[in-house]
This record gives C-alpha cells, sequence and structure tokens, in this order.
C-alpha cells in the first residue's frame, strides 16, 4: 500500500494541475461579474472539439495549437459579453438569478449543439507527448511521470503566474480588481465596466478552452463531458472561496489528490460522492472557502 | 378573487374533470397525465426561484427521491402504493432541508451550486447502491389503469396549486418570501428569519415533487437513475417556469403546457433528432430571459396592466413619470 503512496500523492498533483487551468479563469469571471457562468464546462468541450478537429485537419501538435484557440475563443467570448451584461442590467427581477438562469439555458442549448454536430462518442486528441513518461526510482521508492500531464501542470502554473502578473501589475489588472471591489466607484474612477467585463470574459472563456485541448489530450472527449468538469469547476472554486483567485491552486489540488486517492486506494465510483460531501461540509463550516477570503 | 374568475377556473375543472369520459383514448389519457405532472413540477420549482428569489437547479432530485421512495417500500417492504405517497413527499422534505439548510444562508450562486450538487449526489449514490438497484433500476407491479393515475395526478398537482395559492398569494408566508426576494437585509429588519422562511419555502417546494415522483413511478412502473434522476427534468420544469413567467402561479401552468405539448409533438414527429429538442430547450430558456424576462404571463398581465395605467394617467392629466419628478424635486429642496 505504501509503495504507491509517492505515485498517488503525483497523480493527484497532476490532475490537480490540469483542474487549475478549469477554474481559474471561472473564478476570474465571477470575481468580476459575479456571475455564476453554468457552461464554463460547455466553454471547456467546444474548445476541446475545435482542438480535435483542426488537429484532425492539419496534423499540428495540439500544444502548439493552444494559443490560437486561445484567440478564437476569447473573441467569442469578448463578442458574447453584452448579452450577458444585457441580463444582468435588465431591471426585471433579481438581475443575478436571471443572467444565472440565462447561462444555465446556454449550458443546455451548447451540449445540445455538440451532441448534434460531434455525437455521442468520445475521442482523444493525439499529442506527440502522449506516449512519453520518465520514471524516477530510488530503491522501493518509485514513481513514473507521463510527460503531457507534467506539461499540462507546468501550463496550469504558467497560466496563473500570466494572470498574477496581469491582475496585479498592469493598469488593466488594476482596473480588473478595482472592477471587481466596487462597480460604481470604479466608473467614477473612469474605468469602462462594460468593456472591462467583456475583456475579463473573453480571458475567461479562452483559459476555459485551451483546457479543454489538455484534457482532450490527458483524458478523452465527448459531447457530454461539459457537466462533470462544470461540477469540479464549482467544487474547486467554492473550496477556494468564490471569486479569490489565489485559493484556485490549493482547491485544484485537494481535488486532484481525492480523485487519485480514490482511483487508487478506494473505491472509484464513489469518487464523486466524496467530493459532494466534502463540498457540503465546507459549504457547513467555512461557507467562504477553506481560507475564508470568497465573496 | 372576482366571482366570474371563480366561476371560470371551476368549469375549468370541470371540464377537466370530464376529460377521460370524452376522450377515453388511452394515450390521450397519458399524455394529459403526463402534462398535470409537469405543471406540478414547474409550479413547485417557481416557490424558490420566482418567489424567493433563489434558483434550484436540482429539483429534480426530489422528484427522483420520491419515486425511489414509493418503489423501494412497494418493492422491498410490500407496502400499499398509497400509503408510500406521505413518506415519498416526506423523503423529499427531509433531502430538502438537509440541503437547504447550510446553503440558505448563502448568497444565491452557493444555492444553486449546492442544488446542483445535490442532484448529481443523489444520480451516484443511485447508480451505487443496492437498494435501488443500480443501473438496472427498479421494476414496480404493475396497475395498468389509466383514469386512476388520470385522478390521482390531477389530485396532487391541483391539491398542490391551492396550497401554493393559498400560502403564497393569500397568507403572509407569501408576502414574507417576496419580501426576502426583494431586499433580504430589509426582511430581517422587519424580524422575518430569512433562513428559517427559506428552508420553509424550499420543502414546500420538495414535498410536492417528491409525491408526484412517487405517483410517477406507480404510473410508469419502471425507474432507473437515467429516468427519473435525468437532469432533463429539472432542465424542463425550469423553461416551463421562466418561458411561462416567474413569480405567478398561473405562469408556470400555461408555460408547462405550451412547452410539454410541444414536447409531444416534437418527439412524435422527429424523434430522429432528439438531441436538437436540448437546443430548443436551452435556446428558448436564454431567449425568454433576454427578450420577456417576465415571461408569457407577466408580459401579458404587465401590458395590460400598463394599458390601463395610461388610460388612467390621460384622463386624470397626469403621467407617472411627471409625479415622480416633483417627488424627487420636493426631496431635494427639504435636504
Amino acid at each position: 500500500m505504501l509503495l504507491l503512496l509517492p505515485q498517488a500523492v503525483l497523480d493527484g498533483l497532476l490532475i490537480g494541475g490540469v483542474y487549475i487551468t478549469i477554474a481559474i479563469g471561472f473564478s476570474l469571471a465571477y470575481g468580476v461579474m459575479h456571475v455564476i457562468d453554468f457552461a464554463v464546462g460547455e466553454w471547456i468541450m467546444l474548445g476541446a472539439f475545435l482542438g480535435y478537429y483542426l488537429n484532425h485537419w492539419t496534423h499540428v501538435e495540439p500544444l502548439a495549437l493552444l494559443p490560437l484557440i486561445f484567440l478564437v475563443f476569447a473573441a467569442i467570448g469578448f463578442a458574447f459579453q453584452p448579452v450577458i451584461h444585457r441580463v444582468l442590467s435588465g431591471k426585471k427581477g433579481n438581475p443575478l438569478i436571471m443572467a444565472l438562469a440565462f447561462t444555465f439555458g446556454l449550458a443546455i442549448m451548447f451540449k445540445g449543439l455538440g451532441l448534434t454536430f460531434f455525437g455521442f462518442f468520445s475521442r482523444s486528441i493525439p499529442s506527440a507527448l502522449s506516449a512519453g513518461s520518465f520514471s524516477v526510482a530510488q530503491g522501493s521508492f518509485f514513481m513514473t511521470v507521463p510527460v503531457i500531464r507534467f506539461a499540462g501542470l507546468l501550463y496550469a502554473l504558467g497560466i496563473t503566474l500570466l494572470l498574477h502578473y496581469l491582475l496585479k501589475k498592469t493598469d488593466f489588472g488594476l482596473a480588473v480588481r478595482a472592477l471587481a471591489q466596487n462597480k460604481e466607484a470604479a466608473g467614477l474612477m473612469g474605468i469602462n465596466a462594460k468593456r472591462t467585463s467583456s475583456y475579463v470574459y473573453g480571458i475567461y472563456v479562452g483559459i476555459s478552452a485551451m483546457s479543454g485541448v489538455l484534457i482532450g489530450c490527458i483524458f478523452s472527449i465527448s459531447a457530454q463531458m461539459g457537466s462533470n468538469y462544470t461540477v469540479f469547476c464549482f467544487f474547486i472554486v467554492v473550496l477556494a472561496g468564490m471569486g479569490y483567485l489565489w485559493g484556485v491552486p490549493w482547491a485544484s489540488f485537494l481535488l486532484g489528490l481525492v480523485q487519485s486517492f480514490f482511483l487508487i486506494y478506494l473505491n472509484p465510483s464513489y469518487t464523486l460522492l466524496a467530493v459532494f460531501a466534502i463540498l457540503y461540509v465546507v459549504l457547513l463550516i467555512s461557507p467562504k472557502g477553506l481560507f475564508g477570503k470568497g465573496v | 378573487m372576482p366571482s366570474s374568475r371563480i366561476l371560470a377556473l371551476l368549469l375549468l375543472l370541470a371540464g377537466v374533470l370530464v376529460l377521460p369520459l370524452i376522450f377515453p383514448d388511452p394515450f390521450f389519457v397519458r399524455i394529459v397525465t403526463e402534462a398535470f405532472m409537469w405543471i406540478g413540477l414547474a409550479i413547485t420549482w417557481d416557490v424558490m426561484a420566482g418567489y424567493t428569489g433563489y434558483l434550484n437547479f436540482g429539483h429534480g432530485a426530489f422528484f427522483g427521491l420520491g419515486a425511489y421512495a414509493t418503489a423501494i417500500l412497494m418493492v422491498r417492504a410490500g407496502w400499499p402504493f398509497l400509503l408510500t405517497l406521505p413518506v415519498a413527499g416526506a423523503f423529499a422534505g427531509v433531502a430538502a432541508v438537509i440541503a437547504g439548510v447550510p446553503t440558505l444562508r448563502l448568497k444565491g450562486a452557493y444555492f444553486a451550486i449546492a442544488t446542483w450538487a445535490v442532484a448529481l449526489a443523489v444520480q451516484q449514490l443511485a447508480l451505487v447502491l443496492e437498494i435501488t438497484g443500480g443501473p438496472d433500476g427498479m421494476r414496480l407491479p404493475p396497475f395498468l389503469h389509466p383514469q386512476f393515475f388520470f385522478y390521482l395526478m390531477l389530485g396532487v398537482t391541483a391539491g398542490t396549486f391551492l396550497l401554493l395559492w393559498f400560502l403564497l398569494e393569500r397568507a403572509p408566508f407569501g408576502l414574507k418570501l417576496k419580501a426576502i426576494r426583494e431586499d433580504e437585509s430589509g426582511a430581517m429588519a422587519l424580524g422575518i428569519n430569512p433562513t428559517k422562511v427559506k428552508v420553509q419555502a424550499f420543502t414546500l417546494s420538495a414535498v410536492p415533487a417528491g409525491v408526484l415522483g412517487g405517483v410517477y413511478a406507480y404510473w410508469i412502473t419502471f425507474i432507473d437513475p437515467a429516468s427519473v434522476l435525468a437532469d432533463i427534468i429539472t432542465d424542463q420544469a425550469m423553461v416551463m417556469a421562466v418561458f411561462g413567467g416567474l413569480g405567478t402561479l398561473v405562469g408556470p401552468v400555461i408555460g408547462a403546457v405550451l412547452i410539454f405539448a410541444f414536447k409531444t409533438y416534437f418527439w412524435a414527429y422527429l424523434s430522429d433528432y432528439q438531441v436538437l429538442y436540448l437546443v430548443i430547450l436551452g435556446g428558448v430558456i436564454a431567449l425568454s430571459i433576454v427578450f420577456i424576462p417576465d415571461g408569457l404571463w407577466g408580459t401579458l398581465t404587465g401590458y395590460a396592466r400598463g394599458r390601463q395605467a395610461l388610460k388612467k394617467g390621460v384622463e386624470t392629466g397626469l403621467s407617472l413619470n411627471g409625479s415622480a419628478k416633483i417627488e424627487k424635486k420636493g426631496g431635494g429642496e427639504n435636504g
């Protein structure tokens, strides 16, 4: 049992890396717009399929396609955000609730479109890094590190650092943080709330779509995968504290560890139940996340 | 309620009651029975969404819990059907309390996420537990009597409608909910305990859904996680309520009838394009939120009310905007 421990921890951390990329854009978008986007899993799915088809037609290494996919989906998100803004600034009823229901409708629609065009089959995106792995062995201590997952972890950390730089060191980041704190005051300081929100939403959709490709290289993709990743995304942001960006990596690693431990030591069909149990207990004890910094 | 409206309602009820006698075709009876079920699910979903302002993305879980409660009690314990219905409702109610207590203290977003997670957790549980038969589902003793289920479903839905109408439109409870929806801190300042009232409302919406699930299980005689715990149940109840009009009881009924009629035709003539139905469902939710946020019924009654107000304004020579401006000016002078 103990022999597998290093491998279990490593697997958990590597899976956690993938989850960072799923949740970090989502957390950013929530922090600024205060809208839960139920369509997050569907953006991941759509990004994954764009990656799949681009790779299928051009045979370019999928990881090299990531910037292109980011640009395409950032543009889609940027163009799409005004619709959400319109719902959010509506006078009828509770705009936040309406926006939530709106994204839920979108999620159903995207899922239906995905099933219509891509079918029910699951497939994977072939990457040159998929096959490789290196192992570390010393006496009874051994680990196998799949190259593609390691690359995924590096990529996730890279994205996190990039976002950190963007938010803390640039004028744009200052505007975003001001907007997250107080929309009206930020507007009075000359920040264009609409435009900035559109950029943030674009960044979020772009990051989510890129992580779809990563998931396609590491696991597999199908038109129904969306809701699964939406759950993980929710789990991570609630654990991290909604809108608290720097809690996301830790919560992602925790989710990854839970998953790998259930896979190796316990019954994997109870993984989701364990995830829900943790979510429930955290909501009960510390509703603002593990660090108490959620909004 | 004016007596003419009560008369119309009674006529409608009488018409519905004799429906299976006039059209005894079992297929038709079956369709109308299912329409009643969807009406019940849509109005109970609206208790949380429309009246309280909290979106429940796991309404289908209560329906499924009720269905499984009835199935397990009948098959594994040999209970008579009608005795299982109260248990099915209670089961769903207890689940609502357990799910509601931690999440209803928080903002709406947490509740939305938690209910969705609960629905998925219940789905998972039903798949891995032995007592539920796992993915194979459960087979109930058949009782082939369409009329019985027609009247039972009608009874449950009509009873739910009357109960909700009384509690939400006639009793202080509805006002409390609306106060929480409009301004939670304000409601608290008025002496309302928001969490308690919200949990009560959540339970109120869950119990009828559980009973409907119990009736459905015995009616269809076969249940499995893919049928009674499917996401599509919540999605459909939601689109019915949103399309018909949130925050009213009549709106979701109209929405349920229209959407269900559409669904029936769609599946009858276009069954090859089943996934397209999802696209339409999601599209209807998104489009009605953008273009008719009050839903069909809310938009129609709002339009009628607007016409009336306009007429009155023309008669007295005052427009609503004008009087509002005067008030504002007065306030400025005082300050």
